[in-house]
């Protein structure tokens, strides 16, 4: 059988069908079920639909000012928690006053009790004109369901239609509830459709090229865009529009104008690249910059769409002469060690080959929050035989999986971080990064260098414990890690 | 002097509104909205209170969501391991009612995590479709024809009411009512097993309830410290002092290991006496004074020197015994300390903004060491935290600006306009401190930009100490390095 019910879930056999093995002459059809709801109960890792909309979509666009419809909770926490990074300056060479003002500042509509019964469309009005007075300089209001405000049905579309007229500024509401959908997938789908409704095809840009594109799914975590951006600047290939990374709100609007759109996260935003090329014509292309072979042979492949194929080589030779040398020292450090890649989504088959093909290093294990079936089929194929590929695991499975395949080194988020180093397991963040970027040729030397540093961190010469939480059975002690790994596994 | 800190946010060179929409902009006042909150909601109070239960699991009633980001926020706070789980609501289940989830939540629970307490949170969205979770949890223990054999305490903390703080002083309340209760009592519980038979009430009689409000696990341990040093008996209500900072020692806690014990909250119904130190967080208290005649002494958080006094002056009166050997000395060591430092930080004018309790106390610390606390910021809107505040600006003979339910938006305007030259508060105030160019000692939740935030100290006689060394050293690095050598 190629999926795996865990020893920690015999109370909830349903997981068994999340937990794939991957064997090479399985049908292609074998993959994890995903994009489910999680049992109720279920530690998991995923959020919300509120969060995959503004903790992600929109919370990149550097001069949005953002108004959540909800009681306090909702807008507490959806301040300052990813590092996306944005820049003063504006396509049009102009500077924008507030920096970094997509992290800085956050406004709530703070729902009382009394609203709840009488609804919140007033104050949701008032908390966006309090918006619009306090920062005149932001050149649009993006304004957020969530839980509360879905229940009790203000008409958030009516308030901002009348608002955008009234302000002479566009006013956008975004309908992802926290309760839709069963994981944070769904705002990233509601933000693609609503920015692509609304704003796509409303402006036009100050000037274009022929070499212009939409860099769709690069949010500029810890800069990972302003590693790709000299990239295109070098091959004379112009980002017309980022979605959404320091991005400004009128890029998203003239992205129909691009000639070709590029999608690097493939699942929050291939969504919009597929609108806008049925509505607009304008093609795309699904790109992957993680580890320098996909690099290079994706800059090939946009090189060769323009027409630029030298100026793409000239590009990849000169940064792979520059990351030459400390990539052979990575690749002797981490040569041989496990790892376990956990993310949200697409990370989970960007970087498995990278780190075995440039580090040397074996990937064991390769479990996703929020991946769909598409994304599935590609870890799939990217994966070695054996490898345990889990959807939306639990706490309890994480130890499992630590204890079973024992991979050396955890790559995933900070919820996860301190579980694995309790259990003397090193853990990079690759959501947000360490020190990142770690985007293309450059970037994944930041990885490769966060990686050795966790593993060969002197911390794990002096850790040794006693026996004394786990006193095994006089047979299995003579047996060795891998003897009794294979034990475990039955 | 310091330099200049009038930092005014640089005007629009023309407004970019048209002249109808600058007419409805100029009408509109900042009323209804939050800039920037500076309060957390409802089910995290909670949530901080369970933390430091031995074997209790969070269940939060509603969307993912809820329990994801308290997770995101707990876990970069503390940096350890935290377990929140959810009944991960959905659109389905919004329409027919929580039931199915939540029933099917305490299976999962119950039988992945075998908890001795599960403690189940409301959320805005089951407080809006009105899930009547008390009827559910019964629903669940008949279901199961008492076999469950932990308590599993309702909590409701709907977001769009109160902060944080109410639900931390509500979910203590309901832990001890719940537990002392007799029909509770009557369950063979799994929590009282470790039960000594022999241990009579008298045994009990000596013990004292502390009520700690929310603190650090390290600030838990002094308390905690304090009363060993007292040779006091205690029930700490609830003690993360542990399980917020465990050791690296091979394993990993999916639910505390350590904390106070339901048997020990069963017990605050015998003891001598509660002491609650904290003004926003004694409901158990009140309750256990009201219902078991246990006598309530309501003292300020022990932050600096008087309010410790206070805090020791009480267990000496309780158990008419002598101040420790040791306590004297410590005491002693900050009176130096406070003695050597006045003359950096005489007349400094401060901005304090966190949690009631710990804003008083700050308030309290800084005016004895002779700073001015010109501005105090709290984010729920609260009468007694202005009554304390008041009462101390009436003593100590500053002014200070209180903002009671504010948010960081108000306080930035207040740092601006009093001059504030160093700033205390948690990681969300460090854009202000950096915007002004002035100092920010990191204290309070969430502190998630510097490392060792459960180790922050500032209650009792040694945190006093290495927090007036903190506070002095930063005055002097901002103040008084780049002077020329000749001033010094």
């Amino acid at each position: 059988m190629p999926y795996d019910l865990f020893e920690v879930d015999k109370a909830i056999p349903e997981r068994k069908k999340h937990i794939y093995i991957k064997k090479s002459d399985d049908p292609e059809a074998e993959i994890p079920s995903c994009n489910t709801k999680t049992i109720p109960g279920c530690m998991t890792e995923r959020g919300c639909a509120f969060a995959g909309v503004k903790g992600v979509i929109t919370g990149a666009v550097k001069d949005a000012a953002h108004v959540i419809h909800s009681p306090v909770g909702c807008t507490a926490y959806g301040y300052g928690t990813k590092r996306y990074p944005t820049t003063s300056s504006m396509p049009d060479g102009s500077e924008f006053p507030l920096e970094n003002f997509n992290l800085k500042y956050i406004m709530g509509t703070d729902l009382k009790e009394s609203d709840v019964v009488f609804g919140g469309m007033k104050k949701l009005r008032q908390s966006i004109l309090e918006a619009a007075k306090e920062f005149p300089e932001a050149n649009a209001i993006y304004a957020y369901a969530t839980c509360t405000t879905g229940l009790i049905g203000d008409d958030m579309d009516g308030v901002v239609k009348e608002l955008s007229e009234e302000l002479g500024k566009d006013v956008v509401a975004f309908n992802a509830p926290g309760f839709s959908g069963p994981t944070q997938s769904k705002g990233h789908h509601v933000g693609n459709h609503t920015l692509f409704q609304h704003l796509v095809g409303s402006k036009e840009p100050p000037q274009t090229t022929p070499y212009d594109v939409n860099l769709i799914g690069e949010y500029n975590i810890d800069g990972d865009l302003w590693i790709l951006k000299p990239y295109f600047e070098e091959m004379g290939i112009n980002i017309l529009s980022t979605f959404t990374g320091d991005c400004c709100h009128d890029e998203i609007c003239w992205m129909h104008r691009a000639k070709l759109s590029l999608v690097r996260c493939q699942r929050s935003a291939t969504y919009i690249a597929d609108l806008i090329e049925k509505e607009y014509g304008v093609p795309y292309m699904k790109v992957d910059f993680f580890g320098p072979r996909y690099c290079a042979e994706n800059l090939r492949a946009i090189g060769k769409y323009f027409g630029l194929e030298d100026k793409a080589e000239k590009v990849i030779q000169d940064r792979m002469a520059k990351i030459k040398p400390e990539l052979e020292f990575y690749k002797e450090k981490l040569q041989g060690k496990k790892v376990w890649v956990f993310s949200g989504g697409p990370k989970n088959w960007h970087l498995p080959r990278p780190l075995e093909e440039c580090l040397g290093m074996e990937v064991v294990a390769v479990s996703t929050m929020f991946e769909h079936e598409d994304g599935y089929e590609k870890i799939k194929q990217r994966a070695k035989e054996n490898t345990v590929i889990v959807d939306d695991p639990n706490s309890l499975e994480m130890e499992e999986i630590i204890e079973k395949y024992q991979p050396d080194i955890m790559l995933s988020g900070v919820k996860e971080k301190y579980l694995a180093h309790k259990l003397q397991l090193p853990c990079v963040l690759i959501h947000s990064y360490e020190n990142g970027p770690y985007i293309g040729f450059e970037g994944f030397i930041n990885l490769a260098k966060d990686i050795y540093a966790s593993i060969y961190n002197p911390v794990w010469n002096l850790v040794e414990f006693q026996d004394e939480v786990k006193e095994e059975p006089l047979e299995l002690k003579e047996l060795s890690a891998e003897e009794k790994s294979t034990l475990s596994a039955k | 002097m310091p330099e200049s800190k009038k930092h005014q946010k640089k005007d629009h060179p023309h407004s970019p509104y048209g002249e109808e929409s600058q007419e409805l902009i100029a009408k509109t006042q900042k009323r209804f909205a939050v800039i920037n909150p500076s309060r957390m909601c409802q089910p995290l109070g909670a949530v901080q209170a369970l933390l430091g239960i031995r074997g209790a699991m969070p269940l939060i009633h509603g969307s993912q969501g809820c329990s994801t980001y308290m997770r995101f926020q707990l876990c970069r706070h503390y940096r350890e391991p935290i377990n929140v789980s959810s009944t991960s609501m959905s659109e389905a289940t919004v329409v027919y009612g929580g039931e199915k989830n939540l029933i099917q939540a305490l299976n999962t629970i119950t039988h992945q995590y075998k908890p001795e307490l599960i403690g189940v949170t409301s959320s805005c969205l089951t407080e809006t479709i009105g899930d009547d979770m008390d009827s559910i949890i019964n629903k669940f223990l008949q279901n199961n024809h008492n076999k469950i054999d932990f308590p599993i305490i309702p909590i409701s903390t709907p977001s769009y009411a109160g902060s944080h703080i109410e639900s931390y002083d509500q979910t203590l309340k309901a832990l001890v009512e719940k537990i002392t209760h007799q029909n509770i009592l009557k369950q063979s519980l799994k929590g009282l097993k470790d039960e000594n038979k022999k241990s009579s009430q008298i045994n009990l009689k000596d013990k004292i309830n502390v009520i700690t409000g929310l603190l650090s696990p390290m600030d838990v341990e002094e308390v905690k410290f304090i009363l060993k040093e007292m040779n006091i008996e205690s029930i700490v209500l609830t003690d993360n002092s542990q399980s917020l900072n465990s050791p690296l020692d091979g394993k990993v806690d999916f639910l505390p290991s350590k904390g106070t014990t339901i048997k020990q909250i069963r017990d605050t119904a015998y003891s001598k006496a509660t002491i609650a130190l904290s003004n926003h967080a004694n409901s158990a208290g009140v309750f256990l004074e009201k219902e078991f005649g246990v006598k309530l002494f309501n003292l300020p958080t022990p932050i600096g020197l008087r309010a410790t006094d206070e805090f020791i002056e009480t267990l000496v009166k309780l158990k008419n015994n002598q101040i420790s050997k040791t306590l004297k000395i410590h005491r002693g060591q900050l009176l130096d300390a406070m003695v050597d430092a006045h003359a950096y930080n005489y007349n400094r004018k401060v901005a304090i903004y966190g949690e009631p309790d710990m804003v008083v106390g700050l308030t309290r610390f800084t005016s004895e060491l002779g700073m001015i606390p010109a501005v105090v910021c709290t984010g729920t809107e609260c009468n007694k935290f202005k009554q304390e505040i008041e009462l101390i600006s009436s003593q100590d003979g500053h002014e200070i600006q209180i903002i009671s339910g504010g948010d960081q938006y108000d306080l930035h305007q207040k740092v601006k306009e009093e001059e504030i030259e160093i700033l205390m508060g948690n990681s969300y105030s460090a854009r202000i401190a950096k915007e002004e160019n002035i100092p920010l000692i990191r204290i309070g939740f969430p502190v998630f930009d510097r490392i060792g935030a459960q180790r922050i100290k500032i209650v009792g006689y040694r945190a006093g100490l290495s927090l007036l060394d903190l506070i002095t050293n930063t005055i002097i690095e901002k103040y008084y390095d780049n002077l020329k050598e000749e001033h010094l």
